[in-house]
C-alpha cells in the first residue's frame, strides 16, 4: 500500500493506493471519498483491543465506538481519509516498537496494528486534557492526525510538553505528569496547567495548536447549550 | 542592543497554524503570555511573574481582559535550548523588532512574548473602547527588543496617513499615537443589517496591524447553528 499525505498542513488528506483485498481500518467518519470496488464494513474490532470491551474503552478514551472497515475488491483502489478538524496528518510507520498516541489521534491503520488502551490512562488522569492514551502495538501503517501543525521532537534527555500539544510518542520515553515550572501557584496563575515531563530516548510528535484552548476561546462567546 | 544579540527564532506553519521555534543560548530568557508554551527543552527553567509588575498587571487583568501573569523562559544550563510558543487562535504570528521608545499597543489576546528590554505597560483605550467590548485599557509594549503577536487569519500591515476606517474584530495592533473613533457603522439599523458591527475610525499617522478574519464573525457564524 501507498500512502501521500495531500494539502498539509492546514487540510491534510489521507490518499491511500489499496492494492487488491489490502484491508484498512479508520476511525468512523473518516472517509472522504474511495473506488467503487472497496466494501465497507462496521465492525468491532477483533483480537486484542477489540471486541465490544475494547470498543467501549475505546469510547471511553474519546474514540468513537465503531471502526470502518475498508476491503479493497480484485483491482487496486483509491481511498480517502480525512480528520474533522483542521489540522495535520502524520503517517507512522509501525516497525515493533510500541507507540503511545493520544486519545483523539488516532485516524487509521493497516490490520497489523494492534490498538489497546494503555496502562498510561489511569497516569493522566489529572492531566486534565485527554484523559487516555492508546497503545499501538505490532507493525504496519499508523494515520495520526493533530489540530495544526505535527513537528517531530527527537528527546534524548528531558523534555516538556503541555498536555494539550502531545500527539504521541514512542513507548522507549518515560514520563511522568507535573506541574509546569515545578509548583502548583506558577502552574495555576501561570495558565500553563501541567505538562508532561519525558526522559529518555526516542521521537515525540507535537501538534502546534491546543484544539481544547481554541474551542474554548469560540465556545466561551457561544449561547449555551440548553439542557 | 544590536539585533545579533537578539535571540533566534523561526517562525512555522505560517499562516494558518503559526507557531515559534525559539532557540534560547546560555543566559538568554524570554517573556511570554500565559498559556502559550507548548513545549521546550528540559533544561529551560519557568517562572510565573506579575506582567509587568503588579499594579500593571492588576489594571491589564481587570480593564484590559488580559491575564494578570506572564512566564519567564530562562536557560541556566550551557548549551542552547528549544522553546516553542504558540497561541490559542489558529493563524499567523509576526514578529517586530522595536525601536527604542518605539510603542506598540494590543487588541487583547494579540500577545504572545517578548526578549529584550521591552518594557511591558498599560494604555488607556478610552470609553468607547469599552463599549465595543474591548475593556478600557490596552497593552502597550515599548521598545528596544523583540515582540510576538499572533491573530486569527493571516496578518497585513497597514500605514495610517490621516484616517483609515476598519472593522474592529479585525484590528490587531496598533500605534498609540493614532486615534480610535468607535462607532457602529452608519447608525444602529444599518449596522445590525449590513452586519458590519462596529466600525473604528482611526485618527493620525502610524502602522496598524489586521488580521483577514475575525473570531466575531466566526461566532457570528455559529451562533444560530448551536442547537441542543
Amino acid at each position: 500500500m501507498e500512502i501521500d499525505i495531500l494539502h498539509q498542513p492546514e487540510s491534510s488528506v489521507a490518499h491511500l493506493k489499496m492494492a487488491p483485498y489490502e484491508v484498512v481500518l479508520a476511525e468512523a467518519g473518516a472517509m472522504v471519498a474511495m473506488g467503487r470496488d472497496i466494501t465497507t464494513s462496521t465492525t468491532l474490532r477483533q483480537g486484542r483491543g477489540g471486541g465490544l470491551m475494547g470498543g467501549l474503552k475505546r469510547v471511553v478514551a474519546g474514540e468513537s465506538l465503531f471502526l470502518s472497515e475498508f476491503r479493497a475488491g480484485s483491482s487496486p483502489s483509491d481511498l480517502y481519509l480525512a480528520p474533522y478538524l483542521p489540522g495535520d496528518i502524520l503517517l507512522y510507520e509501525m516497525l515493533g516498537p510500541s507507540l503511545v498516541v493520544q486519545s483523539t489521534g488516532y485516524l487509521a491503520c493497516t490490520p497489523g496494528v494492534e490498538i489497546d488502551l494503555g496502562f498510561q490512562g489511569i497516569k493522566s488522569l489529572f492531566s486534565g486534557e485527554s484523559i487516555f492514551w492508546l497503545t499501538a502495538r505490532g507493525t504496519g501503517h499508523l494515520l495520526l492526525s493533530s489540530f495544526g501543525g505535527i513537528y517531530k521532537v527527537e528527546v534524548d534527555g528531558k523534555y516538556v510538553v503541555d498536555t494539550g500539544h502531545i500527539v504521541a510518542f514512542e513507548q522507549t520515553l518515560d514520563f511522568s505528569i507535573a506541574t509546569a515550572g515545578g509548583s502548583w501557584i506558577g502552574s495555576f496563575l501561570g495558565g500553563e496547567g501541567l505538562v508532561c515531563n519525558f526522559r529518555g530516548r526516542g521521537k515525540l510528535f507535537c501538534q502546534t495548536h491546543n484544539p481544547g484552548a481554541f474551542g474554548q476561546r469560540v465556545g466561551s462567546r457561544l449561547p449555551p447549550r440548553e439542557t | 542592543m544590536t539585533r545579533e544579540d537578539w535571540l533566534r527564532y523561526e517562525i512555522r506553519y505560517k499562516p494558518s497554524f503559526a507557531a515559534a521555534f525559539i532557540t534560547l543560548n546560555p543566559g538568554e530568557r524570554i517573556t511570554a503570555e500565559a498559556g502559550a508554551m507548548a513545549s521546550m527543552d528540559g533544561c529551560l527553567t519557568m517562572t510565573t511573574e506579575f506582567s509587568g509588575g503588579l499594579i500593571s498587571g492588576l489594571m491589564r487583568r481587570l480593564f484590559g481582559g488580559e491575564s494578570l501573569f506572564v512566564n519567564v523562559f530562562q536557560n541556566q544550563s550551557s548549551a542552547p535550548a528549544e522553546l516553542v510558543l504558540t497561541q490559542g487562535s489558529i493563524g499567523d504570528i509576526e514578529v517586530l523588532e522595536l525601536k527604542p521608545g518605539e510603542e506598540l499597543c494590543f487588541q487583547s489576546g494579540a500577545y504572545i512574548a517578548h526578549a529584550g528590554s521591552v518594557n511591558m505597560s498599560v494604555h488607556w483605550a478610552g470609553f468607547s473602547s469599552l463599549f465595543a467590548g474591548e475593556g478600557l485599557f490596552k497593552l502597550k509594549l515599548t521598545g528596544p527588543g523583540l515582540v510576538l503577536f499572533g491573530a486569527y487569519g493571516g496578518i497585513s500591515k497597514r500605514q495610517v496617513r490621516g484616517e483609515l476606517v476598519v472593522d474592529n474584530g479585525h484590528l490587531v495592533a496598533y500605534d498609540p499615537k493614532i486615534s480610535f473613533n468607535l462607532r457602529l457603522s452608519g447608525g444602529l439599523i444599518k449596522s445590525v443589517t449590513s452586519g458590519e458591527g462596529i466600525i473604528n475610525r482611526l485618527k493620525g499617522h502610524g502602522t496598524i496591524y489586521v488580521q483577514s478574519r475575525s473570531l466575531d464573525g466566526l461566532v457570528r457564524f455559529l451562533r444560530p447553528k448551536v442547537r441542543n
